[in-house]
């Protein structure tokens, strides 16, 4: 069997997805439930300091910094289609080069918990 | 919202991306967010790969019970499935702002994704080449047979669906087992057919008083098709044992004296296994090989091995062609073969291995014990 993995896009004009990258996991109030579509997760800010470009994501209480990436191997984003009845390949499915992924914005530092000002201890919220 | 994941356009990706200092932008869970598990992360390893696979030329090969490669013109990479434990969003291209006007720079995240797909170059497939192509032999003498099916018959096409491996290793698999196209179908000749066609050739180069470094193609061609032998295999044949002059403009084949040899070698010998006292082979090799032609027994390298029963040397058949391609097979084959190789007998067995990211002396080390016991002793090597 061979699947064929198209491009309409070409060299020039593929798309430029991103990722935004945190260890753990954002977890909703339980009266949310599933109903997340359209909510907000948290607020991206961005801050230079000397040489470096740093972010700061904002969830719920917590406060996540990092910094962006630039991926050493990129990622494609690929697509798999059904194929519609009655075409002329055997085959169930072909897969499309959609997008690409080059930089990231990685969270890999442990979130800072915003309890009150003025400053207090860190408490390190949980993983 | 986008019905066609192609064209998604409000996602963000790009104020994400260039997010200055001193600015913000609200990220939220795209209107559309869900697992969409018809989204793929594929990592590519270079920009190589990158190139073929923006401009089209990339397919995935295999059967249903194989794990899938992805194949280049001209590489293989096996697919491994890498999950992680971080939460990696996935953030589509274009401008939220314009389908869902909002206050503030708005970012949307469509998917959460489990992980993404490693390419791992890895070695064509091809032994299952050499099992599908024994499967029908093609003899001179076929087409008057009844048997006219294609079962056991397999085309290019056939071929690229059942094999794992690039185009191009593909091409050099068939070179290496010196397939030959027939009738759209891609055949060995079996070795009979291949005996008679290089004899009558070589006999006809004796009538026809023609120069074995220098024979004319077309004129080959059309005595032996009178001869009633089917030209597409006569030049199989020119080309599996001669090589290609293009003088002015006739097509001139200059006959290998070495692969003859080496041919003829077998044909004593018989197929693998068959053994008989080292005087009687040279003696009987002596009759079969041309006149003049130098031969020794060093071109037999890879061909042959020797044993030595009581006071007399043995030689036997045993030719690297017909061995398995995969390092493990090779090994498990060469030690039922002989517990214990010297190098220099093992090393024709082994030369042509090649494995991505591993040096030849990494094979030996992965699949064999190496005993040397002392500096001057040649080193010996057996089974791990």
């Amino acid at each position: 069997m061979e699947i064929k993995v198209k491009c309409n896009c070409g060299v020039e004009n593929c798309s430029e997805w991103a990722i935004l990258e945190l260890q753990g996991v954002v977890e909703s109030q339980p009266s949310i439930a599933n109903q997340i579509r359209g909510l907000e997760i948290g607020r991206l800010c961005c801050s230079s300091s000397s040489s470096q470009v740093n972010y700061t994501f904002t969830v719920g209480y917590h406060e996540l910094s990092g910094t962006k990436v630039s991926l050493k191997k990129p990622l494609l984003v690929l697509k798999k289609n059904k194929q519609e009845e009655g075409s002329v390949s055997n085959n169930e499915v072909d897969l499309e080069v959609i997008g690409i992924i080059r930089h990231k914005i990685l969270f890999k530092n442990r979130p800072k918990a915003i309890i009150s000002r003025p400053q207090v201890k860190d408490k390190k919220a949980s993983d | 919202m986008a019905t066609n994941k192609g064209d998604i356009n409000d996602g963000g990706a790009e104020s994400f991306l260039t997010l200055g200092p001193d600015n913000s932008v609200t990220v939220r869970y795209h209107p559309d967010f869900g697992p969409h598990s018809d989204l793929i992360l594929l990592e590519v390893p270079d920009d190589s790969v990158l190139n073929d696979l923006l401009r089209g030329r990339v397919t995935i090969r295999g059967q249903f019970d194989e794990d899938a490669v992805l194949c280049t013109p001209s590489s293989t990479y096996a697919m491994k499935f890498v999950g992680t434990s971080n939460s990696v969003f996935l953030i589509p291209p274009g401008n939220p702002n314009l389908s869902d006007p909002q206050p503030n720079p708005l970012v949307s995240v469509l998917k959460l994704a489990p992980g993404n797909v490693e390419l791992v170059l890895t070695a064509p497939r091809l032994d299952k080449l050499r099992f599908l192509l024994m499967q029908r032999l093609y003899k001179i003498d076929e087409e008057d047979e009844e048997d006219c099916s294609s079962e056991g018959l397999y085309t290019w096409h056939d071929l690229i669906c059942s094999i794992q491996a690039s185009d191009e290793e593909l091409r050099e698999g068939l070179k290496f087992l010196s397939a030959v196209e027939i009738n759209g179908f891609w055949r060995i000749v079996h070795p009979k057919s291949v005996n008679m066609i290089l004899t009558m050739v070589l006999t006809n180069s004796v009538l026809h008083d023609w120069s074995l470094d220098a024979l004319v193609e077309e004129e080959v061609l059309s005595v032996l098709e009178s001869d009633g032998f089917n030209t597409t295999i006569v030049k199989h044949c020119l080309e599996t044992f001669g090589t290609k002059n293009e003088n002015d403009n006739s097509k001139l084949w200059g006959l290998d004296k070495k692969r003859i040899a080496v041919h003829f070698a077998k044909q004593v010998l018989g197929s693998n296994g068959g053994k008989m006292r080292l005087e009687i082979f040279i003696e009987k090799w002596m009759r079969n090989v041309q006149k003049g032609t130098p031969f020794d027994l060093n071109m037999l390298e890879g061909e042959v091995l020797y044993e030595t029963i009581g006071a007399e040397t043995w030689i036997k058949a045993f030719s690297v062609a017909d061995l398995p391609l995969t390092p493990d097979a090779r090994f498990s084959v060469l030690f039922k073969e002989r517990a214990k190789w010297a190098w220099k007998d093992l090393e024709p067995y082994v030369r042509d291995l090649r494995v991505p990211g591993i040096s030849s002396e990494g094979l030996l080390i992965k699949y064999t014990r190496r005993v040397q016991p002392n500096a001057d002793a040649e080193p010996i090597f057996s089974a791990r």
